[in-house]
Formats: structure tokens, sequence, C-alpha cells
């Protein structure tokens, strides 16, 4: 398995770009953000069907750029207009996946029968750029989040208490934003469109189950995402399924497990 | 604006508003709101739901812009500098239960010290911040996540929170929201006692005008503008409250105030 070069690259996409959707997750469930992702996630299918018919071998820069245009959308719509925030996200969610199966339904070639690959997943669609951008927001994402790690928790608190504490929210708000977009348009092409929010939600809410701190939650979330990240590329080379499910399969087993030792941690907290 | 007594304008003051006017969607919330928050006293501010008493906090602390007028702290400190003095505790957190951030790691969010607290042990947090805790008998907390707390309990957090950087100002939004009528009543001899021991100035959002009587050295009564400012005393008085609320209110009179 290991001497096929897809492979490699699989498992290295995986290894960079879970632990980051988890590490984002801890702030987006914490801060009640999961249908921002899943409009960010679904939005990517507009992406992913422009960059093809505009001839891009890889979509990812065409979904970086697409996801970056509903991100800004969403957050002036919500500024400039009375809407309510969901209502604005449903909006958006709608109009980019019926531009994106549109736009689909009208190329030519292989490409319209891989619907099914840009929905869950594939580790065979995952390329060398796909490998140095996962990288790279590895990087830039972790920097980000441990650096201003205080100011993230305290905006997640009290947003008016983090301003009195001196930190720059609504700055700070855009770039969260803007990490979550990135990573978001990013991870699509491992796990798909509709298992991007799992990613971001799921290893926060299995160490949550037994976590009894912020950092103990940040770190097994961490070591969960990347767990479920190999297992499921392996899994998924092993059944010859689509990469996504795989994933998010060993992080829902991961999620039972850490639900079935919550009584007996709580017993040993208590005792 | 009428004055029921002067003799607060010759104290020093740690932040003064000027001619405060503010509407949302042409409502005016607030209208000429001139005060001045003396050094090292209890100011309250009262008024009815609705008076404007939160967005007026939300202006001293820059986190609301007035149409018009001038909010001055500390002799006319650019905000980014004063904020560095003032501490401030909000009605509730926004915290959802699935955030288990513990007491330990939120009062290490405050200290420039413990930023890092990610990467640094137990023992050198709590070198830091357990002072502070103990000065508020809460010291048994610091594993507890901060969503779980009782109402009591995260007023009292709260307020470690705001002194761990020895504010001269401490701004309190509506405290006892959230806590029952005994925790209410040693919350504001808690604040009462954080006076005394730390000499700052301290402003109190309530509607509570029993505890008000008790605990303020200077109220302001707010509904829209400022209906009349004083000493307890001196605003309690069945005419100044019916201009504040809109309706005849019988003051409440203890015997053991502050003055």
């Amino acid at each position: 398995m290991l001497t096929e070069a897809f492979m490699i690259r699989a498992f290295l996409v995986a290894l960079f770009l879970c632990p980051l959707c988890a590490l984002l997750g801890v702030f987006v469930t914490s801060r009640r953000m999961s249908f921002f992702g899943e409009t960010i996630a679904h939005g990517a299918i507009g992406g992913v069907a422009l960059g093809v018919a505009l001839g891009f071998a890889n979509p990812t820069p065409v979904v970086i750029v697409f996801s970056f245009a509903v991100a800004a959308s969403l957050l002036w719509l919500k500024k400039n207009t009375e809407l309510a925030t969901d209502t604005v996200m449903a909006l958006l969610l709608s109009g980019s996946i019926s531009l994106g199966t549109i736009l689909l339904s009208r190329l030519k070639g292989d490409f319209r029968g891989d619907i099914h690959r840009i929905l869950f997943g594939d580790i065979l669609a995952v390329g060398e750029l796909d490998v140095a951008i996962a990288g790279g927001l590895f990087l830039l994402v972790s920097i980000f989040v441990f650096t201003r790690l205080s100011s993230l928790t305290l905006l997640s608190a009290q947003e008016d208490m983090a301003h009195v504490c001196g930190v720059n929210v609504s700055r700070l708000n855009l770039l969260f934003v803007l990490a979550l977009t990135l990573t978001v348009a990013v991870s699509v092409r491992l796990v798909g469109i509709l298992l991007v929010t799992p990613m971001l939600v799921i290893p926060a809410a299995s160490a949550r189950n037994v976590c009894r701190n912020l950092r103990q939650q940040i770190v097994l979330s961490l070591v969960i995402a990347a767990v479920s990240g190999i297992a499921g590329v392996a899994g998924s080379y092993h059944l010859v399924s689509p990469c996504g499910p795989a994933i998010v399969m060993t992080c829902v087993g991961m999620f039972l497990v850490t639900l079935a030792c919550r009584p007996f941690l709580r017993r040993s907290i208590r005792s | 604006m009428k004055a029921c007594c002067d003799h607060q304008e010759d104290l020093p003051s740690v932040a003064e508003t000027v001619g405060l006017n503010l509407a949302f969607g042409g409502q005016p919330v607030l209208r000429d709101v001139s005060m001045k928050l003396p050094a090292e006293k209890v100011v309250a501010l009262i008024g009815p739901n609705g008076s404007g008493k939160t967005t007026l906090l939300r202006c001293l602390l820059g986190l609301q812009e007035p149409d018009s007028g001038e909010v001055r702290l500390f002799g006319g400190v650019p905000l980014k500098k004063a904020l560095h003095r003032i501490g401030y505790v909000p009605q509730k957190l926004e915290l959802d239960r699935d955030f288990i951030l513990s007491v330990r790691e939120f009062l290490a969010l405050r200290l420039k010290a413990t930023r890092h607290w990610f990467w640094m042990g137990r023992r050198a947090l709590d070198d830091r911040l357990m002072a502070s805790m103990a000065e508020f008998g809460c010291e048994a907390l610091m594993d507890r996540p901060i969503a779980r707390l009782s109402g009591g309990q995260l007023q009292r957090v709260l307020i470690a929170f705001s002194l761990l950087k020895e504010p001269e100002l401490l701004l309190l939004d509506e405290p006892t929201a959230g806590v029952d009528t005994p925790g209410e009543q040693s919350f504001y001899e808690l604040i009462r006692e954080v006076h005394d021991r730390h000499k700052m100035s301290v402003v109190l959002v309530s509607h509570d005008l029993s505890m008000v009587y008790k605990h303020a050295h200077h109220v302001y009564a707010l509904n829209g503008s400022i209906c009349c400012h004083g000493t307890p005393e001196e605003v309690m008085n069945a005419e100044s409250l019916k201009e504040a609320y809109g309706i005849g209110v019988s003051p409440y009179h203890h015997h053991h105030h502050a003055h």
C-alpha cells in the first residue's frame, strides 16, 4: 500500500487536513458555527464545477477562490441585510449546489459521472499540488491558532469581554473565518463535500466525552482526527470505497468508544 | 439632568461622558447623557428595562460608538490603553456547554504571563492565579468547567478574572442576573469588600434598588437621559424614581447603608 505514490499522497493529506479540521472544530462547535462550515463545503461543488469548466486539471485553486466568494457573500449579506444568519446560509448553500449541478450537467466527457467522487472524496484525486497546499495550510493555520489561542478562546467565551481584554474582535473573527474557509475548501478533495462538516464536529465531540478541560480536548481531538485520517485512507484502499465515508466512520467509531468510556471516567473523577 | 447634589462634581473622575446621544433605527436610546464617575467610589447606574443602562456601559467600553458626544477615560487616555486599566463583568458568558474551558484556563486568558497556558504546567499557572481565586474562596473551582458553574460561582470567577490585572475601574453589568436572592445579597457584600480592599472605582448597572441603596456611594438614574443623580438617599425619593421608572415607586429603606 505504501509503495504506491497516490497512497503516500493521500496519507500525507489526511495527516495534514484531518487534525486541522479537528483543531478548528473545537472552536467551530463552541461558537455554533457548524452550519457555516457546511455552507462553505457545499458551496465547493460550484467551485469544482467552475474549475473543471475552465479547464483546470486540479480544480482545488478554483474551489478556494469560489469558497472565499461564498464566505465573503455570507459576511456581506449578514452585515447589510436584516436576514437571519441561517437564512443567508441556506440561500448561499442551495444557490452554490444548484449552480455547481447545472454546470456539471453541461460538461462533456467523463467528469459528469464523477459527482460521486466530489461528494464523498477520492484518494486517487489527491495530486502533488493538493499535498503542497495541505502542508502549507497545516503550517499556516496551526501557527495562527496556537499563537492566538488565548484570544480565540476569549472570543468563544464572550466577545465583549474579549474586546475589553484588548482583542481586536472583528479582525480575529475575520481571520478565523478565512482559516476555516481555506481548510474546508482544501479538505473537500479528500473527504468530499458531504463529509467535511463531520470532520469539524466529530473529533471535538468525541474528545468532549472524556476530557475535563480545553487543553485535553484540543490534544485528544488532534489525535482522534489523525488516527481517523490514517485508518480511513487505509480502509478506503482495502475496501475500494470512497475516502470520506471511511474516515468519518472511523471517527464515528471513536466517538462511540469515548461515549462508552464516559461513565467510567465520571465515576473515577467522583471518587 | 437634575443633580440632587453637586458634591461629587469636585471629585477627580476616572471616566466621564459628555452629551452622549445614540439612536437605534431612529429610536433614541441615549439622550444627552453626561455623567462623571468619581475615583474610588461605587457608582450605581439604575433604570428600568430598556432605559439604556447597558448601552451606556457599552459606550464607556468602546463597544458602541455614540452618534454624538464624547467618552473620556482616565482624563483622555486612548481607548486601547484605557482598556488595560478597566475590568468588566458581563451579565453572562456565551459559552456553549460543549466548550469545556476550565476555570484555571479561563483565568489564564487574562494575564500576559499566562497567555501561553496551553504549553504551561498546572503548577506554573496556579502560582500566578491562585492568589486571586483564594481571595474569593474559589480555589476548589479551578478544575471545574466554567460552563457548569452555578450563577453565584460564575460571578465570583468573573470578578476574580476582571481583577487579575488590578484595574482602576470595574464595570459590572447587571451582575446578579441569574443569581438567587441570598446569593445576590452576598454578591453585593463581596463587591463592597473588593472595593474596600482594592480601592478602585466600581460601576454597578442594576435595577435592584434595595441593594443600590445599601452599597453604592453615588447613584445615576437613567431613562434614556439622566433623570437625576446623587447619593442613594437623595435619589431614592419617590419623585426621582418616578421620573426614572415612569411609575410611582416606594423606595426601600435599609438601616445599615454605606453613608
